[in-house]
């Protein structure tokens, strides 16, 4: 292909957008000499890559000519979706790397036979180490295994052993020990008493800065991790003696051949392999360096990381040799790295979530203060400075229980805040959360106050204009739902913006038309349903019931009296038969339903709610319509809960035609919707005109199965899904899409309105 | 036909049930029945509840009578019907009126799964008024000093629509209930299931573990009930893994990639 041809090419996939063009060329210009059908390929990738990250397009469409010399052309779209996986969980960096080694990172992992997957046990690991670790860890998969305390990253494969069985049981090691860490709190993030203090700053994990004050700060890591895996070892067999007990039964080709140069390396190797035997090699050893008493203290499962820590410079000063270089022992598999960096970060993010939750809980808090008490916080907020935020020196943080004697007397002591001198005690949940935030970061920042007060304030400014909460169940203003991209088998996560808006409501005589024009359907839809409708009927002559059937009674003595058997069915009891249905109507409004189709559309909803109102199933109506992943729209016409009145027949004569038809969000926010009713028999129906199509790249096969999707999910979710489609014929997609038996198609939409009801009471009777 | 009396002692707890306290649950309900409160116990499945309420009964020699409410239990089934006795209409009382004629405790279990109209009788005898009135048989009764009622409940099972309501749930003392402590509750698997205490710890762990897994689809976890299960099992001779298998993880899923998380962690620590 020429350059141009190319560069054209290209600007037509990432439409709108209009990237720069020496970058453009550039990229493009190695395909020139590549094949059409290559060409083809790798381009298709783009509009799957351009959206997540413009630089990992370029560098991947850099790449992969190079790497189609190791792939086949059935393998790229793989090897995309390791890259798409890597950017997500690990960056840009990362994916680059990945991609410069072909090689080494892909093709070993495509070849051959056996080897465990990651994905094929996670389902089962995962929910085991959360249940082992008490909570909500992730795990992902990497190149090396380590812990940042948040997520548990392991290899995606594992082959080691020939028997899967056995890869299984090194998985679970891994995970189960990687948590270990975490449990045993090896990451030290204050200093132990008799251990230097470095920089106080608000985030640095002290271990880290630690190991790094050595001259050979490798050397200082690795003493540390291996002592620390020690005591993970026997506060594992203490824990988990079971996993211990299996795991002592593999026969470990793990390790790294023994180093046989250097103390420090022959003898940290020489530690490393008594992790995976017994105590006893592992106590000679220990014994080489450390006194008795220290030595079974690890022994005993009693030492701590603070112990860990005070031995390292021991150990470093007998280890360390001036002569050559420390080369770093490769970690056993279980034991992986030690990335502490990682760990700080992780620790920030879970400060500054943590942070949230207390301004949510804070500002809820502030608000209910009676105004004068509110007033005066905020007063002075403004009249102390020209800036938004509290002065630090106006916050305090006092624990009442500074003035406690005992432990048990700080338990009960409330704490207190102070700002602009007004002492706050804080409320239960407040208390509670606060001290646990304590706990783990020793001191709540001053920030969160200052932007709790600020929060506070604009929910004072909220509640004067008169916000009344009406429905605090009704999800209102923007919701952020994932999107599946069938290329990658995956979620883009947070992809769509779903903005919830009200449609206006138009005087309009359209309600009134449509039932005079379809009178006589009308009288004969209320008679259908009105037989449909739960019926509470008293059921005579039964063995056992709420009243006596006089009736029956009366026959029974006579016949008694008559010497004859008398029965005992004799009482009369109350039977429901509920109809306990909440449906859910989704409207097309894209620009295509204009004319007919959006007629008969509101036609058909006109009939169904008279209908429905006959029939007392629950029952809402959404529009939907919208632009781009950023702006989809879905409008109200009528909640659930909401009476049939004027408004919402204003609001079905307000449902016009619009813009695009992204189908997911919509479906995702009623399944979100509905999930939360509570009835026997949930139903979204979804009615449209065709195929599922956006302006950006949700069309064909992409827009298809991301709403394919979405139905699966509103059917994991117990809600039966149900599509109404208005089309000159049927699809083969629509089977697809839909499910069997799961969708109608109307070719006449003229004859929707008679059809749809037809239609609801088949499928709900 | 048994007498009022002879129905009652049934009722009535003679044997100390073993009761281990976690907190001033007990005091606080003994002062709810003294001042002629009624009881709100919530908390998951097999926590003690039941158990809780055997003792009250028993430490306040009051029979206890209990009703497990469904969506099916009517008014009379707590009140009281007609029912026919060789030819003739009888009135029998139900447990409810039963209760209050006897001055017992009435503990309705579950009480939102039955329907908001069968609850509504209690109300008048859950507030100062303490009385229910017997519509069929142009009664109303008011209820002696020492009856009370007590009704329990299971916050985590309930949507967000089939909750209490709250004028009838502002009308009790709410105690509550969680799963012991990991030392009181191995001390109740080891009393009542009859295992060591080391073997008890490591089916509280067990349980422990089971019971965080609500992200991962598992609404509530092994409850103390099933630790003195799977602790019996044990006893008589089924070997450890088994006993948890069948005690304690199949009966809390059906989902097989979940049992399989769980039966990984029953292997881990035995
Ligand atoms: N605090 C406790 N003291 C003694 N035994 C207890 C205690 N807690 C639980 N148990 C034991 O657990 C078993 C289950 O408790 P119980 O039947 O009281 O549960 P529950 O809360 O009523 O459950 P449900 O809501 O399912 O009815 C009891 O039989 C008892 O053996
Ligand atoms: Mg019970």
């Amino acid at each position: 292909m020429k350059l141009a041809a190319l560069s054209e090419r290209f600007y037509s996939l990432v439409s709108p957008d209009i990237p720069n063009e020496w970058d453009v060329e550039e990229v493009m210009e190695p395909f020139i000499e590549e094949s059409d059908k290559v060409c083809e390929v790798i381009l298709g990738h783009i509009p799957v890559i351009w959206p997540v990250s413009h630089s990992l397009c370029y560098d991947f469409l850099r790449q992969a000519p190079e790497a189609l010399t190791h792939l086949s052309l059935e393998q790229l779209p793989r090897w995309a979706g390791v890259i798409l996986d890597i950017y997500e969980n690990e960056g840009l960096h990362s994916a680059q790397r990945f991609m410069q080694d072909v090689v080494k990172n892909h093709i070993s992992k495509l070849e051959g036979s056996g080897g465990l997957a990651l994905t094929s046990v996670e389902k089962r690991l995962l929910p085991y180490i959360r249940g082992i670790a008490r909570e909500e860890l992730q795990v992902v998969s990497a190149r090396e295994t380590y812990t940042d305390t948040a997520t548990i990253y392991v290899p995606e494969e594992l082959r080691l052993f020939q028997d899967n069985d056995k890869n299984f049981l090194l998985y679970k090691l891994i995970f189960t020990y990687q948590w270990g860490y975490i449990a045993c709190g090896s990451f030290l993030h204050t200093a132990p008493e008799g251990l230097p203090l470095f920089s106080d700053k608000e985030d640095c994990l002290w271990l880290r800065e630690f190991l790094n004050s050595f001259a050979h700060p490798p050397l200082a890591r690795d003493i540390y991790h291996l002592l620390e895996s020690i005591r993970v070892k026997f506060f594992l067999h203490k824990e988990l003696p079971g996993l211990m007990r299996a795991v002592s039964k593999l026969l470990f080709p793990l390790h790294s051949p023994v180093a046989t140069e250097g103390t420090a390396g022959v003898f940290l190797s020489r530690i490393q392999q008594g992790l995976t035997g017994d105590e006893t090699t592992l106590h000679s050893l220990l014994r080489l360096h450390l006194t008795p008493s220290e030595c079974q203290r690890y022994l005993d499962g009693k030492a701590t990381a603070q112990d860990s820590a005070r031995l390292v410079p021991k150990l470093y000063s007998t280890l360390e040799e001036t002569d050559h270089d420390y080369i770093p022992v490769p970690p056993l598999p279980f034991q992986g790295h030690l990335k502490l960096k990682a760990v700080e970060t992780a620790r920030k993010v879970r400060k500054e979530k943590m942070g949230e939750h207390f301004v949510d809980l804070m500002a809820t808090y502030l608000l209910s203060l009676s105004p004068e008490k509110l007033e005066n916080i905020l007063k002075d907020e403004e009249r102390d400075s020209g800036n938004t935020g509290l002065a630090e020196s106006d916050i305090s943080m006092i624990m009442d229980s500074e003035f406690a004697q005992t432990a048990a007397q700080e338990k009960a002591a409330p704490l207190l805040v102070t700002i602009n001198n007004e002492a706050l005690e804080l409320p239960p949940e407040l208390d509670t959360f606060t001290r646990k935030f304590l706990d783990e970061f020793g001191q709540l920042p001053a920030r969160f106050i200052t932007s709790a007060a600020g929060k506070a304030g604009e929910g004072m400014l909220q509640g004067d204009i008169g916000g009344q909460e009406e429905d605090a169940r009704q999800i209102t203003g923007t919701v952020i739902y994932d999107e599946w991209d069938y290329r990658r088998q995956g979620y883009r996560k947070n992809w769509c913006s779903l903005q919830c808006k009200e449609l206006p409501p138009v005087h309009s005589p359209f309600i009134r038309n449509t039932l005079d024009k379809y009178h006589g359907l009308t009288l004969r839809l209320r008679h259908q349903f009105e037989m449909m409708r739960s019926q509470e009927r008293f059921v005579k002559r039964q063995r056992e019931g709420d009243d006596i059937d006089f009736d029956a009674l009366v026959e029974s003595l006579s016949d008694t009296r008559a010497g004859l058997p008398s029965s005992d069915r004799l009482f009369i009891r109350l039977k429901r038969d509920e109809r306990d249905i909440a449906v859910l109507f989704l409207v097309d409004m894209s620009n295509s339903t204009a004319g007919w189709v959006n007629i008969a559309l509101k036609e058909s909803l006109v009939l169904m709610t008279e209908a429905m109102e006959v029939l007392g199933d629950r029952y809402a109506i959404y529009g939907f319509s919208g632009m781009r992943r950023s702006r989809c729209e879905l409008f109200h016409v009528k909640h659930l809960t909401e009476p049939y009145g004027e408004q919402v027949k204003e609001r079905i004569s307000s449902i016009s035609p619009s813009e695009y038809t992204r189908m997911g969000p919509p479906i995702r926010h009623a399944t979100r919707l509905l999930q939360e009713v509570d009835a026997k028999v949930r139903l979204i129906i979804t009615l449209t005109d065709g195929k599922p199509e956006d302006y950006d790249d949700y069309k064909g096969d992409y827009a298809i199965e991301d709403t394919r999707h979405a139905l699966l999910e509103a059917k994991v979710a117990g809600i039966h899904p149900f599509c109404i489609t208005i089309d000159h014929q049927a699809h083969e997609y629509m089977e697809h899409m839909y499910g069997p038996a799961n969708y109608i198609f109307v070719d006449n939409v003229r004859k929707l309105p008679l059809r749809m009801p037809e239609i609801y009471r088949a499928l709900t009777s | 036909m048994k007498t009022i009396e002879q129905r009652l002692d049934e009722h009535l707890i003679t044997v100390e049930p073993y009761y281990l306290a976690s907190g001033n649950e007990v005091e606080i309900a003994l002062s709810a029945h003294k001042n002629k409160l009624p009881l709100l116990l919530k908390g998951p499945t097999g926590c003690g509840k039941t158990r809780f309420m055997q003792y009250l009964a028993w430490k306040l020699r009051r029979p206890l009578i209990t009703v497990s409410c469904h969506d099916d239990l009517s008014t009379s089934d707590l009140v009281g019907r007609y029912l026919i006795r060789s030819g003739e209409a009888v009135w029998i009382d139900g447990p409810l009126t039963l209760a209050v004629r006897a001055g017992a405790i009435c503990y309705l279990d579950e009480i939102v799964e039955a329907r908001k109209d069968t609850t509504v009788v209690i109300h008048p005898l859950a507030d100062d008024r303490r009385e229910l009135p017997v519509e069929k048989l142009g009664e109303l009764l008011t209820a002696p000093p020492e009856f009370m009622i007590s009704v329990s409940y299971n916050p985590g099972y309930q949507s967000v629509l089939k909750d209490l309501k709250p004028s009838t749930r502002q009308r009790f003392v709410a105690i509550s209930f969680d799963y012991p402590h990991p030392d009181q509750e191995a001390m109740i698997v080891c009393k009542e299931g009859g295992v060591e205490k080391e073997l008890a710890d490591s089916l509280v762990k067990l349980a422990g573990m089971t019971r965080s897994l609500k992200e991962s689809g598992l609404a509530e976890g092994a409850s103390t009930r099933l630790l003195i299960q799977a602790g019996k099992l044990i006893q008589d001779g089924i070997d450890i893994q088994t006993a948890c298998r069948v005690a304690v993880i199949e009966p809390l899923s059906d989902d097989p990639e979940l049992l399989a998380a769980l039966q990984e962690m029953v292997s881990s620590i035995f």
